[in-house]
């Protein structure tokens, strides 16, 4: 495999959410360092994004009583306001000119995955992920101390609950165990203590975070061997400064964006750009890094992000689908609908959405999208060039000769070879 | 959003699971033969796995409902003892769990009690993979059925799992078990469907994940071709669920659906020797006992449909079903009228051919380890048991050496 044009569709779609037409091939000519340097480099202003108009979402007010007048619109603008914001997010993916602000805070939503299905109201969803996308590219201690102020995340974890006199050790387990520090690098002491600091935190339903001093527990607590009486902030950048907090984010970046099936060696280069908490650092050495050139470490495409890669090539926005009913439909039959994670833990990765299941799903997906798309990069190319330059506009770094044969038997045939493109195992998986 | 189907949620937050490697190709027409040709023979043993994602609270699922420490430990959520379901003098079952009470009095019903493993982890992630995986020591990235299904000649139709994300469970190194959602599945037609099965082809320098992917086409089409016309019947209306509470911690929400459908092929012949099932929502910190009430109802009401479908049909000695969860949950309260983590709890063996009754040592609450439940029986010991009498497999392939044997069966 050519390994210009390999890199380069990782930097797409990695960094990114897959290249727009044209993107690619201009890609290669520019070079690999020009390419990175551009993808790599968040304009001041992202045109593409700052032109989605953002969602009227706002505080409903209290969840009216059952059998009243006013529950029935109560609902209907739930749901419509969730609605919105699922939409609104994924135009800002599909429509940012520089996929990589966009793609962070997707990262850093199934990093620290909330869902609205316990949440209920979408306003402070909305505001969590303001929240992610301000320090999604920013210091990951602050970005902490933002976290544990975030109504959406309290109430998840049932921050609102543990209190001096009864602690609720959720929120206290996962900061250490899946947002900070990682699995096993505490004692379940820790687990008790942490969840001492923590206690007092209280959220109101527009998602403000307010803390009750008369809940709160202020006595000094000992946790992971210092004893200080913590407040949310100084417990942040404790926790934050620890040796495992650099091999756990490295490990989360590695397994998100450069694989979920190879074990990150040693000498991954975020380690040390990590060192000062700086993610833009971390993320920058990750995208020079050499794993970035080796071929093993091929990556599936979640469902979302297969999602919008298509509706970047095909030129399509997602709130101009037909139906925004239907285009959240597909996403729950395979298993992604942004704010709407599975659990605590984040979206699966990998072979986990290569199931039979989900295979059907993405023809039926597909053949929704590109009935909607006027196909025109494609359509645009000869007849004989189709095979070998749709690779260029989806950003494929080469087609197998398995997917070659299948898509040759397509040439006449736009629609079905768009179809057979998308769903095949070179564009599911970005090698 | 009425988008309340919940995923299950994998392991693969701190490791990765492999599935298959491609498999040699099979056709359409091959694998239609093959279902006509092969139904499973009555009298061929099948294991239903039901997985309870979040930590099932065991003490209030098998309540020692005249332990004066167990009244003590959790004022707000104990079970008042006359509304319990008594099974002996000293222990009774949650109120809502009448269809398994019913099991138990037919002595259907095998409860092994106090089971976990060393080390008991608190984390659902880590503890869910040290149970679908049978390393608690140790990462592995296969699930021990996956294991089995290595021992096993290929045949998308030998383990499938309700659902379109597939359960660490049945991962194996060079093969996995299959996703099947419900509603089931519909394959291309026409032209489309030849040009997509050119796709499922392997190809010479596929890598893994595209293996993998050509791979999940391929038994698209010989799962669909198979069991689709199974599925045309609705399925009953889901159970009406909490989703407030303990709900951030994985699995489906319409476990009656997923059995519907499983008790549906079991009938029709599936040759499939493995089921697995979930229901999510046990993570239960606060405001525990109506959420964890419903949620055992739903597990019990629809494992008594379940044993009742298959009653009607030639299989129903047949069936071993096992429940299981990742953690049981702490005897102390929490104060939020919930429970944090804990370490070990029940696990439910039912079928017509289980010996009925109590196994394993129920853990004191007077002797508490480390201010938990200590683990009286290791899940392996239950997991030998089910291969060597349910799957009629040797065990070292999937265990390892491992003796312990549980005599329920």
């Amino acid at each position: 495999m050519n390994s210009q044009r390999l890199e380069t569709s990782r930097l797409f779609n990695r960094f990114g959410f897959g290249p727009r037409p044209g993107e690619y091939a201009q890609a290669l000519m520019d070079g690999t360092t020009q390419t990175r340097i551009k993808l790599l480099t968040v304009p001041l202003v992202d045109m593409g994004a700052a032109a989605v108009k953002e969602p009227e979402i706002t505080d409903l007010g209290k969840r009216p009583e059952l059998n009243t007048t006013e529950i029935g619109p109560f609902v209907v603008a739930l749901r419509y306001q969730t609605q919105q914001l699922i939409i609104w997010w994924l135009d800002r993916m599909a429509a940012s000119d520089n996929g990589l602000t966009e793609k962070m805070t997707w990262f850093w939503h199934g990093h620290w995955a909330t869902s609205i299905e316990k949440i209920k109201h979408p306003l402070p969803m909305y505001k969590q992920n303001k929240t992610l996308r301000a320090h999604s590219l920013g210091n990951f201690t602050d970005m902490t101390k933002a976290m544990l102020n975030d109504g959406a995340l309290q109430f998840w974890l049932d921050g609102q609950e543990n209190t001096i006199k009864a602690p609720n050790e959720n929120l206290g387990r996962e900061l250490m165990e899946l947002f900070v520090l990682g699995v096993n690098h505490y004692t379940e002491d820790d687990v008790k203590n942490i969840s001492r600091v923590l206690t007092g935190y209280q959220v109101s339903r527009n998602g403000d975070v307010a803390i009750n001093q008369n809940r709160r527990d202020k006595g000094s607590v000992t946790l992971l061997g210092q004893t200080s009486s913590f407040t949310g902030d100084s417990l942040s950048e404790f926790l934050t400064a620890r040796d495992e907090a650099t091999t756990f984010i490295a490990e989360r970046l590695w397994y998100r964006f450069i694989s979920s099936t190879q074990a990150m060696p040693s000498s991954f280069t975020v380690k040390n750009a990590f060192a000062d908490r700086s993610i833009a650092a971390a993320v920058t050495a990750m995208s020079s890094d050499s794993a970035m050139r080796d071929k093993k470490n091929d990556m599936a495409k979640a469902p979302v992000e297969w999602f919008i890669s298509a509706c970047r090539a095909l030129e399509l926005t997602p709130s101009n689908l037909k139906s925004s009913a239907q285009l959240i439909k597909y996403l729950t039959k395979l298993g992604q609908v942004p704010f709407l994670p599975p659990s605590v833990g984040g979206w699966p990765a990998g072979e986990a959405w290569l199931s039979s299941a989900t295979a059907q799903y993405r023809i039926e997906f597909a053949t929704w999208l590109i009935a909607q798309s006027n196909l025109r990069v494609l359509k645009e190319l000869t007849v004989e060039q189709r095979i070998e330059k749709s690779t260029d506009w989806l950003g494929v770094a080469e087609w197998s000769p398995r997917t070659q044969a299948a898509l040759g038997t397509s040439i006449n045939n736009p629609q079905q070879f768009a179809l057979l493109a998308l769903c095949s195992p070179e564009y599911i998986v970005n090698a | 959003m009425d988008t309340l189907t919940r995923r299950k949620f994998l392991q693969l937050t701190s490791g990765a699971v492999a599935l298959g490697v491609a498999a040699p190709l099979l056709s359409i027409k091959e694998i239609a033969q093959a279902a006509i040709d092969r139904p499973m023979p009555p009298g061929t043993p099948i294991l239903v796995i039901v997985t309870l994602y979040g930590g099932n609270d065991g003490l209030n699922t098998v309540i020692p409902y005249t332990d004066p420490i167990y009244f003590a430990s959790r004022p707000d959520i104990s079970y008042k003892p006359e509304t319990l379901l008594p099974l002996d003098s000293e222990l009774a079952l949650n109120p809502s769990m009448k269809g398994i009470k019913a099991l138990w009095d037919q002595k259907k019903v095998a409860i092994v009690r106090g089971v976990g493993y060393p080390n008991p982890d608190r984390s659902h992630f880590s503890s869910m993979a040290k149970w679908q995986t049978a390393s608690p020591a140790k990462n592995v990235n296969t699930g021990w059925l996956g294991r089995w299904i290595d021992t096993q000649a290929e045949d998308p139709m030998l383990a499938i799992s309700l659902g379109s994300v597939l359960p660490p469970l049945l991962a194996g190194a060079k093969r996995s078990g299959s996703a099947l959602p419900l509603g089931g599945l519909v394959i291309p037609k026409g032209s489309l469907a030849a040009e997509c099965l050119m796709l499922s082809k392997s190809s010479k320098n596929d890598s893994k994940l595209m293996a993998a992917a050509a791979t999940s086409m391929r038994n698209l089409f010989s799962i669909s071709t198979n069991v689709q016309p199974l599925l045309k019947k609705p399925a009953p209306t889901p159970i009406d669920l909490p989703t407030i509470n303990g709900g951030n911690a994985g699995g489906d929400s319409n476990l009656a659906q997923q059995l519907d459908v499983v008790a549906k092929l079991i009938a029709a012949g599936s040759p499939t020797k493995v089921w697995s099932v979930s229901l999510g929502g046990f993570d239960t910190h606060a405001n525990e006992a109506n959420a964890q009430a419903e949620l055992l109802g739903a597990v019990s009401d629809s494992l008594s449909r379940f044993m009742g479908q298959i009653k009607t049909t030639t299989r129903s000695n047949d069936i071993t079903v096992m429940v299981y969860s990742e953690f049981g949950r702490r005897v102390v309260g929490n104060g939020s009228q919930g429970t944090d983590h804990g370490t070990s709890g029940p696990m439910f063996i039912i079928g017509n051919s289980v010996k009925g009754g109590f196994y394993g040592e129920q853990p004191s609450l007077k002797n508490l380890y480390k201010d938990d439940l200590a683990v009286t029986t290791d899940f392996r010991d239950v997991y030998a048991t089910v291969i060597e009498k349910v799957l009629k497999s040797p065990v070292e392939p999937t265990l390892g050496k491992w003796a312990g044997r549980i005599n329920f069966l």
